[in-house]
């Protein structure tokens, strides 16, 4: 059973203000040998209009992994990982907070909103392809999640 | 005061005791004859009455007074005994019959005791005639007339003395003032010019004691008019009706008490007048006349004396009131000087010593001392700052008032009596358990106008037979030890000023304490704001760096091919600017986030801290086999991340500033009086002495990045962690001859320099 599920195309939910840490994403993501998608959202008030499938994302599909930055224009990316992690329909999806932020006081609080993984963005693009590789391999090809339908 | 301090000297005593008023002596140049009404039966009479009527007194007193007088004489006295006041016919002129046609003229005076006997007193008349009441008016208004151009109260005593010699002739005439404790000076004085004077002496109260006082003030004017006299003797001894003695007190022929006499002796007087100035009901003081013979003065003169006593000195009571009133306004205008001052000083304490008037001018004192926030600041004569932190310290345990106030202070605190030079008076202000404000006044004999040589005078005093004589000059040692130990009084208005300028310096700490509190809410706004740098500097100033470095690094990727060495070059320099950028951003994070609120102040044990730091510079110290060595390190109050921080820094220091040797570093501690003194010393390539003070300031290098990597950060960062502890910090050193780090801990912890480190604080901030 899981076989046939695994060549289904990961969708990849990521939430980023900043278009050239969007595109910079993208074109590591491109190295990638897992078959995927990437769905790209601005601000938060999108990314959770778009878990809940409201308005014009009515017909989105469910992410496999959410990408979230914590600085984000309209609803903070920790008030979107705070959503999420307490509603019962999105909690399970995992959450990696990718961000540049190495505040304390933001790794402990996104921990204890039961982020799945907090990385800090790297000035190192070669880390950056580590550190998307392992994200893959690790969130998208080994883990296994609870099959969610819906 | 003066009372429990009584006079070594049983004259005194005796005198203090003695009932003067209950007398059965009087002076001899009078009569005196005690008569009960309505009959004017003869009671009692002086015994030299034998010498104007010729008749045994044993005689007399068998007799009534029509038998003396001539009828018409005695209608004339009956009708004026039955008139509501005795001063109608006060004096009466009495011709008494010697012999023949020959008849003596007296001054007859009556009065009532309080026995409601009727008295009669026959002094010989000056002149057949009442002096006319005109003369009083003329008298007074000359008088009157050069009082109103003279403006302060020194002028006008010497005016009333000028004028009472004038009228009387006395050799002498003083006007003898009362201070508060009942001790007396001589503030004016008019005297023959041979005379030696007395103006300017002091006398204690018991020279006059508490009888005679009583005495004075109710009978206005008396006179001696041979203090040789020898007393005539009333007779019988006792009233023959209620065998009792007479009360004399009213009566103007009284002898004084001997004591009196011999002080009179003392002084070479033969006759003297005394008129009492009294002033709401108390003795203010007298006018003392003295003449060296003896000198008769008429009752009429006597009585415009004391007309003139009255009416010029309802003049001078007014003019001390003004001048009382003159005085409180001269202090309330040093008080609005002084107010001005220090709201124009940065520092109050500035406003009340710098300029003039100040301090010392609103107490008349010859010293004042601040004591704020543990510091003096002094003015005119004070004791030395040890005396005074004792004095402070009694203050602190005895005072509790808003003001203290004594002039007498080495009889409350006995250790003063050692400067009592300069302190024997003290006016104290507490503004808080902390400060005082205080006024120093010398012992008054220091102040005193000695009115010529007083060691001659004692001499002069010196009596034949070695028995201590009563003399002005004698008086005036025995005032020396009354009011030893002993300042001026505080007056009223000094008092009052010194409580006003309490208020006003309580004030001006309120409000400096609550621009101390906006300041320290101002520090609070700006210590967040820096906190929001902080955090801005660690997510969002990192982001476009990271957007640079990404990106030059995946166009070197993508199109490695295309790039020849230059371009790869190029990326290259642009990724090390980059990263040196992010490194300066770590550090001034790591810089701001030495905080002195954040920090947590605990025993810690350096030698904890120490090895933390070793930890994690291990990677180097292996690279390089630097050699670590350390004494015995303590405990200190201190917050162990920031002192691992910075041994870490000085350690890191010590080993990439290391010379061609392999580095050798020795860690040492040493307890000073109230710190901890630590070094970090290394055999490193050394600091040139001009930068020890520079390499402490932030971004400062001496170096540049390629010969050694680095911010300039690391030394200030180690600054701002000992300000943080109220600590130093500093190095020695030679240009390739290693350095040395010293810094130092408060064995007590951050408080006890809190004051020095709130300065620095300030510093830290205007420079951030």
């Amino acid at each position: 059973m899981s076989a046939e599920v695994d060549v289904k195309p990961k969708t990849i939910f990521l939430v980023e203000d900043n278009k050239a840490d969007i595109r910079l994403i993208q074109e590591v993501l491109k190295n990638s040998s897992l078959p995927h998608e990437v769905i790209t959202v601005r601000d938060g008030m999108d990314a959770m209009a778009y878990l809940r499938k409201e308005g014009e994302y009515a017909s989105a599909s469910r992410p496999d992994l959410i990408l979230l930055d914590l600085n984000l224009p309209k609803k903070d990316g920790r008030e979107v990982l705070a959503e999420i992690k307490s509603d019962p329909n999105l909690k399970r999806i995992p959450v990696i907070v990718l961000t540049t932020s190495r505040n304390e006081d933001d790794i402990f609080h996104s921990y204890d909103l039961h982020v799945n993984s907090y990385i800090t963005k790297s000035r190192n693009l070669n880390e950056l392809f580590k550190i998307v590789k392992s994200i893959e391999d690790f969130w998208l090809a080994t883990v296994t999640l609870p099959e969610i339908n819906g | 005061m003066v009372n429990d301090l009584q006079v070594q000297n049983s004259s005194f005593i005796d005198w203090e005791e003695k009932p003067i008023h209950i007398s059965r002596q009087i002076q001899p140049h009078g009569i005196l004859l005690v008569l009960q009404e309505p009959d004017l039966n003869i009671l009692q009479v002086s015994n030299n009455v034998s010498t104007v009527f010729k008749i045994a007194s044993e005689e007399i007193l068998k007799k009534n007074l029509e038998d003396l007088l001539d009828p018409f004489q005695i209608e004339q006295i009956k009708l004026g005994l039955s008139q509501e006041s005795l001063d109608f016919i006060n004096p009466t002129k009495i011709w008494i019959k010697v012999k023949g046609d020959e008849y003596v003229i007296f001054d007859g005076i009556f009065h009532r005791n309080s026995d409601g006997f009727l008295i009669l007193e026959l002094e010989p008349a000056s002149s057949q005639e009442n002096i006319p009441f005109l003369s009083f008016y003329h008298l007074a208004r000359t008088s009157i007339n050069q009082l109103e151009s003279t403006s302060n109260l020194q002028d006008f005593c010497q005016i009333i003395v000028k004028e009472v010699r004038k009228v009387t002739g006395f050799d002498r005439v003083m006007l003898y003032k009362f201070d508060d404790d009942g001790h007396g000076s001589v503030v004016a004085e008019e005297k023959l010019a041979e005379l030696e004077p007395y103006l300017g002496l002091h006398y204690p109260a018991s020279d006059i004691p508490k009888v005679a006082r009583k005495l004075f003030t109710s009978n206005w004017i008396r006179i001696i008019p041979d203090s040789h006299g020898e007393a005539a003797v009333l007779i019988p001894e006792k009233n023959p009706i209620n065998q009792q003695g007479v009360d004399l007190t009213h009566s103007i022929l009284r002898s004084a008490s001997p004591c009196h006499l011999e002080y009179l002796h003392n002084m070479g007087v033969g006759a003297s007048l005394t008129i009492s100035l009294i002033k709401d009901q108390k003795l203010w003081g007298l006018i003392a006349c003295h003449h060296k013979t003896p000198k008769h003065v008429s009752y009429e003169l006597r009585k415009a004396c004391e007309f003139l006593g009255r009416v010029i000195f309802s003049e001078i009571s007014a003019k001390e009131e003004t001048e009382d009133y003159d005085y409180q306004m001269r202090l309330t205008y040093i008080q609005s000087n002084l107010m001005k001052y220090m709201s124009q000083e940065d520092n109050f304490i500035d406003g009340l010593v710098k300029y003039s008037p100040n301090l010392l001018n609103l107490t008349d004192a010859l010293g004042a001392a601040v004591y704020f926030g543990g510091e003096w600041t002094l003015l005119g004569k004070t004791p030395s700052i040890d005396d005074l932190n004792f004095l402070v310290q009694w203050l602190k345990n005895n005072v509790e008032e808003e003001i203290f106030y004594t002039d007498s202070l080495p009889r409350i605190y006995p250790d003063a009596e050692k400067f009592k030079d300069i302190v024997s008076g003290l006016l104290a202000i507490p503004i808080s358990q902390r400060s005082y404000v205080l006024w120093f006044r010398p012992e008054v004999i220091q102040t005193v106008n000695w009115g010529g040589d007083p060691s001659k005078a004692v001499q002069a005093s010196h009596n034949t037979q070695g028995i201590l004589h009563l003399s002005p000059r004698k008086s005036f040692e025995l005032w020396k030890q009354t009011v030893s130990l002993t300042s001026l009084p505080w007056q009223a208005a000094e008092i009052k000023a010194a409580l006003e300028l309490r208020k006003a310096i309580v004030n001006i700490v309120l409000r400096q304490a609550d621009e101390l509190a906006q300041l320290a809410h101002d520090l609070e706004l700006s210590n967040s704001e820096l906190k929001k740098f902080a955090y801005v500097a660690s997510h969002d100033l990192q982001e476009p760096l990271n957007q640079v470095a990404n990106y030059v690094q995946l166009l070197e990727m993508r199109y490695e091919k295309q790039l020849d060495e230059d371009a790869k070059e190029f990326i290259n320099f642009a990724v090390e600017g980059v990263s040196l950028m992010q490194t300066l951003i770590d550090d001034v994070l790591a810089y701001s986030k030495v905080d002195m609120q954040a920090a947590e102040f605990q025993l810690t044990n350096v030698e904890h801290a120490f090895d933390r730091a070793l930890i994690n510079l291990r990677g180097r110290i292996a690279e390089t086999g630097a050699i670590i060595t350390h004494d015995f390190l303590p405990t200190v109050m201190a917050d162990k991340t920031q002192l691992m921080q910075l041994f870490q820094n000085l350690i890191g220091n010590a080993i990439k500033f290391r010379s061609d040797k392999k580095p050798e570093i020795h860690i040492g501690a040493s307890r000073q009086e109230d710190t901890w003194l630590f070094y970090v010393s290394d055999n490193g390539i050394g600091i040139e002495p001009q930068f020890s003070d520079r390499i402490f300031v932030i971004f400062q290098r001496l170096h540049t990045r390629d010969e050694y990597q680095g911010t300039g950060m690391g030394l200030a960062i180690c600054k701002k962690i000992i300000e943080c502890h109220r600590g130093k910090i500093w190095v020695e050193s030679q240009l390739g001859d290693g350095a040395t780090f010293y810094f130092t801990i408060p064995i007590g912890g951050r408080e006890r320099e809190r004051r020095s480190g709130r300065k620095t604080q300030n510093n830290l901030f205007s420079r951030g």
